[in-house]
């Protein structure tokens, strides 16, 4: 019996188009506009050599060599055109450059805007002048360290360390793509609101034939839900497959674990459809309405519209993370990324699984009923 | 006994959908429901199938107590609902064989079952399509297929001809009957009184909820005290002669409209030689002449005052 | 005109679904209210970096590191968690993690060269500006220290400061030249991209599958109507709908940007997303025709939006957008909507180049109008042949 039910359900959801759409080529269109979209902002502050131009009437040599050093190699900080002014302006006009430096009696910066860019030009400059300072001071004090002062100007000691933390390089457009998983399996609602629709005599007229067969109802339930499960699960893994290798989304190092969230999360969304296929009144287009209406608010707050909506909702509503089951599981995947230790993500799996529950039982409550009062 | 209920109350608020109804249904006989819309035969069906809760009352079937676990029970019933109840994504074919599965495990039995239940609706060169594909009477036809392939005992089939066609429509009521021929007992429903009257051996009229009269349609006739109608193509009719069928014995009630005189009557054996006797004597110049039994309809109109059909 | 009629029953049976998009509408445009804080900026400003900053110790060296510090960087004050850290650095709430470890002042005076712990996102901007401005202390610091002897680190902290204090001049070639870039109102007409052209197709979407119903095409055919009268009542219809919709979406458009009304380009923002609106409207009568059946429709309707209005800007300005995904976009007139209102916040005079630019956005998009118009013209004549 298990069969048969299980292989029917499987070819009646496959058959689908409207199902197979919402549940898998929706998600995996969203994420290409994403990824088309969002190619730009990953880059947005991302240290880029900055382009500049150097005008150069006074010829001071040390400050020629200063802006040559900085604008040579691999860890360069500019790149540097030597120009006139006239042909400097123009680049700057036409944003080709951020900034000219004029090296006149005195050194001077053209921008055209303010901005990060600008700004590190003005750094670099500022020290220039400042190391001038220093040594003018330097020797008023101490003429006899005229001998080592260009060797101490020459030397440039690295006094900042790096200390990583976490494992990853915090690529802010990951969040999107986590709201966006946390989402689809949440999707796999439209499968728990067509089983209910499937199994309640009240519901539709196919249920109420099923209900006079001689099969136990909860078992004919399970059995089509597994069919859905089933293919839910190869949906996501489908999805998850597609994210990663052909998009590139990052999810960390622990496969294991990201799978294993994508099926509980999946498990939570479809006992989130059945729960709202037991609990909504009304008729199945209500029904998805809600699915939808429900599942897009959650994906906003927990950033998939806009990515620092989970943390705002994070810092000033924390509780209000913790009551959105997208949220949890967009933030499962984000800790499994970011964070070195596994307490949060256990946190958010307990969340989910706790949610899971709390669906599964209203809605077994709900369907363990037998008779109706009207069909 | 097949199916027994007593006493059998369902209320929808204030609504009485089915109000004390007795209804006892023998082993091979076809079980006529009949009633206009809304007079409480599908409530009673989902009643007797353990569907919906009732206020009162008591159901048997196959003289065992009825309940959504009596599994032993739900097996042996064949269920055709009044709407269709398929899946839009599984083919005639899958149907068919999805439905007979929730009842038959063993595969080829199965197969073989399927097949004889398409052959029986008439559905051969239609095994692959889907239901989308399938015009009204045909859609009918896989739906009564679905609830009689695993050859149950009892077939309830609750208005299965609704917006059939003509052809569809006969190809079913022919095929009921020779479900009854084979063994099984039917109960149908129906609001159009030919058919019942035409394939039921037993018949119960509701109203209302409640039941207005049982048995077959010969005992139900017999209840009434209208007896035959006589239309008589006249082209000239004297008052004295309308006088005279105005008076006579059992006459109920006599109309001329110029052209036909329709004439009603208790029931009576002479009244149409009379009418006849009548006629040639008095040298009336007659067309057709024309004579009708009761038929349900009038049965229901003289108890309920009602035509069954608005 | 019974078909027209008919028409604007359909309409009113849907608007229900339709206020659920013009709803989403104003949430989101309510949203960006709040969200923004227009930066109003003349002449050069310094960027800062926000740096959260622990130190395991106070001395006057640590002390002035954190003063030459204040000029570049905007202290985040925040609590030491490694989560709550991680949090911020991934949200870009702070962009620099800056620890000062023990004895760090004791070994530098020795001549150790000890090191600042820095978390950072790697390669970002902020990360080569601050790493710029401690280096640059500490480096300083230490030339005092090696060539000086017997320098205390009071004197150095001094010292550092008042070098550091050395500024250089900036010039701003121009002003920006847009005064009214910061507005909003270009944001909520570029949402309005999204919305209405969800909400045009479906709506134009409902009325087609009424009358392509092969059925109902066949009993129209049979009426007293000709063909080309029928069209024109539906044609008529879509249109007063399209005009309605962008009545209340162009109004709504602009109760939100209401300070902005007296602006000069406003008018040109809602010419352009009257042209917009006609462009949109044409689109949907092709997608109509193409194809059938509601649940596809549906599906149409939120792929072709949500896809178009992603790679055209509407959500995402068009700067940060890829070249390669703004050349697929300019094969959208989402995109030139888009482009026409930039190119509109731009605006200050009746002429110039970016008045031209304006112009040929809006051109470009009625080129689309009428290719979508032709297209439907020749589907819709191919399948009438079959």
């Amino acid at each position: 019996m298990f069969y048969h039910i299980f292989k029917y359900r499987l070819k009646v959801l496959l058959r689908s188009k409207e199902m197979i759409f919402w549940t898998l080529l929706f998600p995996i269109a969203l994420s290409i506009f994403f990824n088309l979209a969002f190619s730009g902002l990953r880059n947005q502050d991302s240290f880029n050599i900055i382009n500049i131009a150097f005008v150069d009437n006074a010829n001071d040599p040390n400050f020629s060599e200063a802006i040559n050093s900085v604008s040579e190699g691999e860890d360069r900080i500019f790149n540097m055109i030597r120009t006139d002014l006239e042909n400097a302006e123009k680049l700057l006009e036409n944003d080709e450059i951020s900034g000219i430096i004029v090296s006149d009696e005195n050194i001077t910066l053209t921008v055209n805007s303010s901005g990060i860019n600008q700004s590190i030009i003005k750094s670099f400059i500022d020290q220039y002048k400042q190391v001038t300072s220093t040594a003018t001071r330097i020797l008023s004090q101490n003429p006899q360290a005229a001998a080592d002062l260009p060797a101490e100007i020459a030397t440039r000691i690295s006094y900042t360390k790096s200390d990583p933390m976490g494992k990853s390089e915090l690529d802010i457009v990951l969040n999107y793509f986590y709201a966006l998983i946390a989402m689809t399996c949440f999707y796999g609602g439209f499968f728990g609101v067509e089983e209910i629709n499937q199994i309640q005599a009240n519901l539709s007229k196919r249920a109420a034939r099923v209900n006079v067969a001689p099969i136990h109802k909860l078992k004919s339930f399970i059995y089509s839900l597994s069919a859905s499960a089933l293919i839910q699960l190869i949906e996501i893994t489908v999805f998850l497959t597609f994210l990663i290798f052909v998009l590139g989304v990052k999810f960390g190092e622990n496969m294991g674990l990201v799978i294993l969230t994508t099926f509980i999360g999946s498990l939570t969304g479809i006992s989130f459809g059945s729960f709202i296929g037991a609990v909504v009144k009304g008729n199945e287009n209500t029904k998805t309405g809600v699915l939808i209406g429900v599942t897009m608010i959650g994906s906003f707050l927990s950033g998939m519209m806009f990515g620092e909506m989970k943390y705002i909702v994070q810092t000033n509503a924390p509780i209000l993370s913790y009551l959105n089951p997208i949220n949890l599981l967009g933030d499962a995947f984000y800790s499994l990324y970011i964070y070195d230790t596994y307490n949060r993500y256990y946190t958010n799996i307990a969340g989910l699984l706790v949610f899971t529950i709390i669906f599964s039982i209203s809605t077994y409550l709900i369907i363990r009923r037998r008779k109706y009062a009207s069909i | 006994m097949i199916v027994e209920v007593k006493n059998l109350v369902k209320r929808y608020g204030d609504l009485v959908a089915v109000d004390d109804l007795d209804l006892e249904v023998m082993e091979g006989e076809i079980f006529g429901l009949l009633g206009p819309n809304g007079s409480g035969k599908t409530t009673a069906i989902n009643c007797i199938l353990s569907l919906l809760k009732f206020d009162n009352g008591e159901i048997k079937v196959f003289g065992k107590p009825m309940s959504p676990e009596a599994y032993d029970i739900k097996k042996d019933i064949g269920i055709v609902m009044q709407e269709v109840a398929v899946f839009n994504e599984l083919t005639v074919y899958e149907n068919i064989d999805y439905f007979c599965g929730l009842y038959i495990t063993d595969k080829s039995e199965r197969k073989k079952l399927v097949e004889e239940a398409i052959a029986f609706v008439g559905l051969g060169d239609f095994k692959k399509f889907y239901p989308k594909k399938l015009s009204g009477g045909l859609l009918r036809r896989l739906n009564i297929a679905c609830g009689i392939s695993h050859k149950p005992k009892l077939i309830i089939l609750d208005e299965p001809t609704v917006a059939v066609d003509p052809q569809s429509r006969n190809k079913i009521l022919e095929g009921i009957v020779e479900l009854n021929k084979n063994g099984a007992t039917v109960i149908y429903t129906s609001h159009y009184m030919e058919e019942v009257e035409q394939i039921c051996s037993r018949i119960m009229i509701l109203d209302n909820g409640k039941v207005i009269a049982t048995g077959t349609k010969e005992e139900l006739k017999e209840m009434i005290s209208l007896g035959e109608k006589i239309t008589l193509q006249v082209f000239e009719m004297e008052d004295t002669h309308m006088n005279f069928f105005k008076t006579m014995e059992n006459a109920v009630s006599v109309d001329y409209d110029g052209k036909f005189l329709v004439m009603k009557f208790q029931k009576g054996n002479s009244n149409l030689e009379q009418v006849l006797d009548y006629v040639k004597s008095h040298k009336i110049n007659f067309g057709k002449i024309h004579t009708e039994m009761p038929t349900l309809n009038d049965v229901f109109l003289e108890i309920t005052g009602k035509e069954l059909r608005d | 005109m019974p078909v027209f009629k008919l028409c604007l029953k359909i309409f009113k049976k849907n608007i229900p679904v339709m206020m659920i998009y013009f709803g989403l509408f104003i949430a989101v445009s309510i949203m960006m209210i709040t969200m923004s804080t227009p930066t109003d900026q003349t002449g050069f400003s310094v960027s800062k970096a926000r740096v959260a900053f622990f130190s395991e110790e106070n001395t006057p060296l640590v002390e002035g590191l954190k003063t030459s510090l204040a000029e570049n960087a905007d202290f985040i004050d925040i609590e030491d968690d490694q989560e709550i850290l991680q949090d911020s650095l991934y949200y870009r709430k702070i962009n620099y993690v800056l620890r000062i470890p023990q004895n760090f002042t004791a070994d530098f005076m020795t001549g150790a060269d000890p090191k600042v712990i820095k978390t950072s996102i790697p390669g970002s901007t902020s990360n080569v500006y601050v790493d710029l401005k401690i280096e640059s202390y500490l480096n300083t610091a230490r030339m005092y220290l090696d060539l000086i002897p017997g320098i205390s680190q009071e004197k150095i902290k001094s010292q550092v400061l008042s070098d550091m204090a050395e500024e250089t001049e900036v010039e701003m070639l121009r002003r920006d030249s847009s005064g009214s870039e910061t507005g909003l109102m270009q944001y909520f007409f570029n949402y309005l991209a999204y919305t209405f052209m969800f909400i045009i197709i479906m709506g134009v979407s409902v009325i087609m599958l009424v009358f392509n119903d092969p059925i109902i095409k066949q009993r129209n055919s049979c009426s007293p109507f000709s063909t080309t009268k029928i069209n024109l009542q539906i044609f008529l219809s879509i249109l007063l709908f399209t005009f309605f919709s962008w009545i209340v979406l162009a109004g709504l458009s602009l109760t939100f940007a209401i300070d902005e009304i007296p602006n000069f380009n406003t008018k040109y923002y809602v010419l352009n997303s009257l042209i917009f609106a006609l462009t949109s409207s044409a689109l949907s009568y092709l997608i109509a025709s193409l194809v059938k059946g509601r649940e596809a429709m549906i599906a149409i309707a939120n792929v072709v939006t949500l896809g178009s209005s992603f790679i055209s800007g509407v959500f995402i300005p068009q700067d940060l957008l890829s070249e390669g995904v703004l050349k697929i976009a300019s094969f959208l007139p989402t995109y030139w909507f888009v482009r026409g209102n930039r190119m509109i916040s731009m605006l200050m005079e009746k002429s110039g180049p970016v008045f031209d630019e304006m112009v040929s956005s809006m051109l470009i998009q009625l080129g689309f109008a009428f290719g979508f118009f032709i297209l439907t013209m020749i589907v819709s004549k191919k399948k009438r042949s079959v």
